[in-house]
């Protein structure tokens, strides 16, 4: 049962028995679309892998978008804004649970420019952050609900989701006691413990309805295998209720077997696996291909204001049907050059 | 104010002029930044400015240090400028490739010596906001794991372009706990388990904070720094800046130092503001977002590369 926190919920054995259909399938691969049509619904919540500029799952920001979700929560240390960005200029988002405040800056140009559209003039929608800032009350329409952000710093949005894995509803933390983060963030409990009768605050656990994590490789069983730092994935796999996996190659389990250390998520934890090279662009994968740093200053510039934005949706979100068509508008070209220039520093054994 | 004094018999004013001109204000930002680490210590870097702080100690004054960076990379030779925590060049020549939650866990035991961050405003009690600034357009980031750190690293050095915009007399929002009401043992008492700010580096002079009133003063000066400079550099403070009586006066940066600096930000990535200024600004305003674009741009970034990988290995 959900409580009124966002994402606060205890899961038993007869929950895990309706989810057995998938997770205990032997070929769990499917496309993109069918696991966000699958795994996703209005009004759920999500989280993605990966951290700011790596390995982060961007085609499944097209994707969400590409089929109009609805009412969806998000939940994200810092991750990387442009993809998120996305999503709040569709208006598709509820609420994000997050460590960064609104307006991210690259190098003098916006890299929340939607968010920072919705501060402003409130389109698409409004916006409430932190408990601090809103959009002014004469550009608000009536009936469009506001995006709210809850503000945790990145420790805490990463202990929610250990909880979540737990089972527990909540971890205990030593950050930020005594600033304005629990002060504003009402869902941050402070306590004395019974203990040592010492200040602490609590972070309540947080169970994503859907958790999409990029991965170097993975078996049709869903066994992932992460190379690189591996974030918060480890724990957003077991807090999630389904886990899909994004995977650069798919490779038999016999593969998998040669280096079992490497499997950060075990196949229990993985309901589907999309085989989709070149996934996280235009962020990078650590021993597959740099970041599109090109495409990714490009795309926030043509996004500054509203109608750029707009253009830049339909051409390279609605206007491709899938990611394919995204990679070929890029050109398979260029995606193989940043995975030449990725080489130059790190290389993943055969 | 006596150093000062002693300084200018050092060097004659012009040859203060001169110097002083041979540096940009991050320039001097990440050498002094620099300097404030021990060697073997741990630590946590962030990006841009404090990831290049970090790696000038590193690369030239603390060569056992172990740099930590949160997505988690951990002990990385430090082969290219950060854009992000989780960026390749930290996974290369690193001891160990973790997670984001161990990364804040070991701060949190007690196993990160010292962290740079940056901000946007600061009080007396060295109290940051990096959050929301109210009534004013918002140029800023968020916590992101800067609440964390500056709660559990063993002390943290803040290295920022000076300017009196960043210091208030109150915070309008305190994302990353300094020494709060500036009480003896506040921190404790708040049971935060890190010491708090220990250094502000500057392009005008490191400011440190008195162990007993912990309040912050200008603690040493670079030599072209005067009486009237000073003077200035205080009168950016809405409160009544202390400065110490025995003002200490840095070595301008070392050739060692910009070498490091150089080396690290060949594009001068974060020298020059602009993203437009930057080459990939000048790539995209060329409209060379083709393939041979690409290949010139990516082969530049090789070249960089290659150099470093060269230097540390």
């Amino acid at each position: 049962m959900e409580t009124a926190i966002r994402g606060l919920k205890t899961i038993d054995y007869e929950e895990r028995a309706r989810d057995a259909e998938y997770k205990k399938k032997l070929n769990k691969v499917m496309t993109e679309k069918e696991a966000v049509e699958t795994f996703l619904h209005d009004g759920d919540s999500f989280c993605m892998g990966g951290f700011v500029m790596w390995r982060q799952p961007e085609s499944i920001m097209r994707e969400i978008a590409r089929q109009r979700k609805k009412n969806l929560s998000l939940i994200d240390e810092s991750g990387t804004f442009e993809g998120i960005d996305l999503l709040v200029e569709v208006g598709i988002l509820d609420r994000i649970d997050t460590a960064y405040a609104i307006t991210r800056q690259v190098g003098g140009i916006s890299g929340t420019p939607a968010l920072e559209r919705g501060l402003k003039e409130g389109v698409p929608r409004p916006v409430e952050a932190g408990g601090v800032m809103v959009t002014p009350k004469d550009k608000v329409k009536s009936g469009v609900p506001p995006l709210k952000i809850v503000d945790w710093t990145n420790f805490q949005v990463a202990l929610r989701l250990v909880a979540g894995a737990f089972n527990v509803p909540f971890m205990p933390c030593r950050s930020s006691i005594g600033t304005d983060i629990p002060k504003y963030n009402k869902e941050i409990k402070e306590i004395t413990d019974p203990y040592e009768n010492k200040p602490l605050l609590l972070i309540p656990a947080y169970k994503p309805d859907v958790a999409f994590i990029s991965v170097q490789r993975a078996d049709r069983r869903g066994n992932g295998q992460i190379w690189g730092f591996k974030g918060v994935d480890y724990w957003k796999a077991r807090a999630a209720r389904h886990v899909v996996l994004l995977t650069e190659e798919l490779v038999p389990t016999a593969k998998i077997y040669e280096n079992p250390g490497l499997t950060v998520i075990p196949a229990y934890c993985t309901d589907a696996v999309v085989h989709l090279p070149f996934n996280c662009l235009p962020t990078g994968c650590f021993g597959y291909y740099t970041v599109d740093s090109m495409n990714f200053i490009f795309y926030l510039l043509q996004r500054q204001n509203r109608d750029g934005a707009l253009k830049w949706l339909d051409d390279w979100v609605f206007g491709c049907r899938n990611h394919f068509e995204y990679c070929d508008k890029l050109g398979w070209e260029k995606l193989d050059r940043l995975a030449k220039s990725e080489h130059e520093l790190n290389k993943i054994p055969d | 104010m006596g150093h000062l004094y002693t300084a200018r018999e050092k060097y004659t004013s012009e040859q203060l002029e001169v110097m002083k001109s041979k540096y940009t204000p991050p320039e001097l930002v990440c050498c002094a930044g620099s300097r404030e680490i021990v060697d073997r210590e741990v630590v946590f870097v962030g990006i841009g400015i404090s990831d290049l702080a970090g790696a000038i100690a590193k690369l030239v004054h603390t060569p056992n240090v172990i740099l930590v960076a949160e997505a988690g990379y951990i002990g990385f030779a430090s082969v290219a400028v950060l854009i992000s925590p989780a960026d390749n060049a930290a996974g290369t020549m690193a001891m160990c490739h973790q997670s984001l939650p161990e990364v804040f866990i070991d701060q949190q035991s007690g196993f990160i010596d010292v962290a740079y961050l940056g901000f946007a405003q600061m009080d007396k009690h060295g109290n940051v906001n990096v959050s929301y600034i109210t009534g004013k357009p918002l140029k800023m980031n968020g916590s992101g794991g800067g609440g964390d750190i500056a709660s559990s690293a063993g002390r943290v050095v803040y290295t920022v372009e000076f300017n009196p915009r960043h210091w208030v007399n109150k915070v309008d929002y305190m994302t990353e706990p300094g020494f709060l009401d500036g009480g003896h043992g506040a921190r404790k008492r708040a049971n935060l388990v890190g010491g708090g700010p220990s250094a502000v580096a500057t392009d005008r002079g490191v400011f440190r904070f008195d162990p007993e009133t912990q309040e912050l003063y200008l603690a040493d000066v670079f030599p072209w720094q005067d009486e009237k400079d000073v003077e200035e550099v205080r009168k950016g403070f809405p409160w009544d800046l202390k400065v110490s009586e025995g003002l200490k006066i840095m070595e301008p940066p070392t050739e060692r130092e910009l070498w490091a600096l150089r080396l690290m930000d060949s594009s001068k990535n974060y020298i020059l503001a602009n993203v437009m200024d930057r080459p990939i600004g000048k790539f995209i305003l060329a409209g060379k977002l083709d393939l041979e674009g690409y290949d010139q741009y990516l082969g530049m970034q090789e070249k960089a590369l290659r150099e470093i990988l060269q230097s540390v290995s």
